[in-house]
């Protein structure tokens, strides 16, 4: 048993994002009282370090959970259309998809700051949302691929830009996540203040 | 009319009628596994708990820190005469869904 050995410093961090301030206090320290009193003895610094990030990520707003979906549904849904039915024109498609991309990762910061009262959480949430999109993406890029490989499949992923874009384009929308967070944040903390200061 | 509680709401409700004053954060956590047992994420018990309140079925009021928990505030929790009606409701639900049937079931199938 130890009192004074402490998670890791980002995973609070995180968590005081997603939570309201008023219930940081109790929660951070359920988390700590077990961090401290049974997992770091039984499991030992880095699992018991696991533990608390892998908890951490169940206070993450279900919301990112959602959006991160819609995000590489929508990707994905794209690439199955370039691969399986390409076009000479891509630029309907490709204004489509950022258009629907951008609206949820903005809808991500949104929310997840309207949720925890603090517009900075809209970065964090615009991000998360990217990040966890890019994998689910990358994944269900490679399946699709691992299903479907014959020469014709090959060829109109040739031509839609190759599967390296499949791979790196969702990851590039982790830094443009925070920024379209940041402004679903700005947002939401302008609407909030709108719907207080309007109340009677 | 009462809400209709889900099973894992009833579960968190049970379990902070069970634990009495020492109702809080971690041990419900500790005590819905026990009985659920099965590994339940704190941020499930905590959503589950904020809904709760929200519908006016619990109360919560802050206690104090321990060196344990770097002395941050516990939460206890207390079901409200509203949750109280909401789990009597859903177990004479249970029951009448129940009725007539004998349990284990047995030679439906």
């Amino acid at each position: 048993m130890s009192m004074t050995a402490d998670p890791p410093r980002w995973a609070e961090a995180l968590l005081r994002a997603f939570l309201k301030p008023g219930d940081f206090e109790s929660v951070s320290g359920d988390l700590l009282e077990q961090y401290r009193d049974s997992i770091l003895p039984a499991r030992g610094q880095v699992r018991a370090n696991l533990w608390y990030a892998t908890q951490v990520f169940t206070f993450v707003s279900p919301g990112v959970r959602l959006f991160a979906t819609l995000f590489s549904a929508q990707f994905l849904i794209r690439t199955a259309l370039d691969w399986f039915l390409p076009t000479a024109n891509f630029h309907f498609r490709s204004t489509a998809s950022t258009a629907v991309g951008v609206c949820t990762l903005f809808a991500a910061g949104f929310l997840a700051a309207w949720r925890s009262d603090s517009f900075a959480t809209g970065a964090i949430g615009g991000s998360l949302t990217a990040a966890i999109a890019s994998i689910m993406s990358i994944a269900g890029g490679a399946v699709m691929l691992a299903i479907s490989h014959d020469p014709q499949t090959m060829a109109a992923i040739r031509s839609s830009g190759g599967f390296a874009e499949v791979v790196s384009l969702p990851l590039f929308m982790v830094l443009p996540g925070a920024l379209l967070g940041v402004c679903g944040g700005v947002a939401s903390a302008a609407l909030k203040r709108l719907f207080l200061f309007s109340r009677p | 009319m009462a809400d209709i509680l889900g099973t894992f709401e009833q579960a968190v409700l049970l379990s902070i009628l069970r634990l009495g004053e020492d109702a809080y954060g971690r041990a419900i956590l500790r005590e819905v596994q026990e009985r659920l047992d099965r590994d339940v994420a704190a941020g499930a018990v905590h959503a589950t708990l904020e809904r709760l309140a929200k519908k006016g079925l619990v109360a919560s009021r802050p206690g104090t820190g321990t060196p344990m928990r770097g002395g941050r505030a516990r939460r206890f929790y207390r079901v409200q005469a509203k949750g109280v009606r909401a789990l009597n409701d859903a177990r004479a639900k249970a029951d009448n869904l129940w009725h007539g049937l004998r349990w284990p079931l047995k030679g439906y199938i």
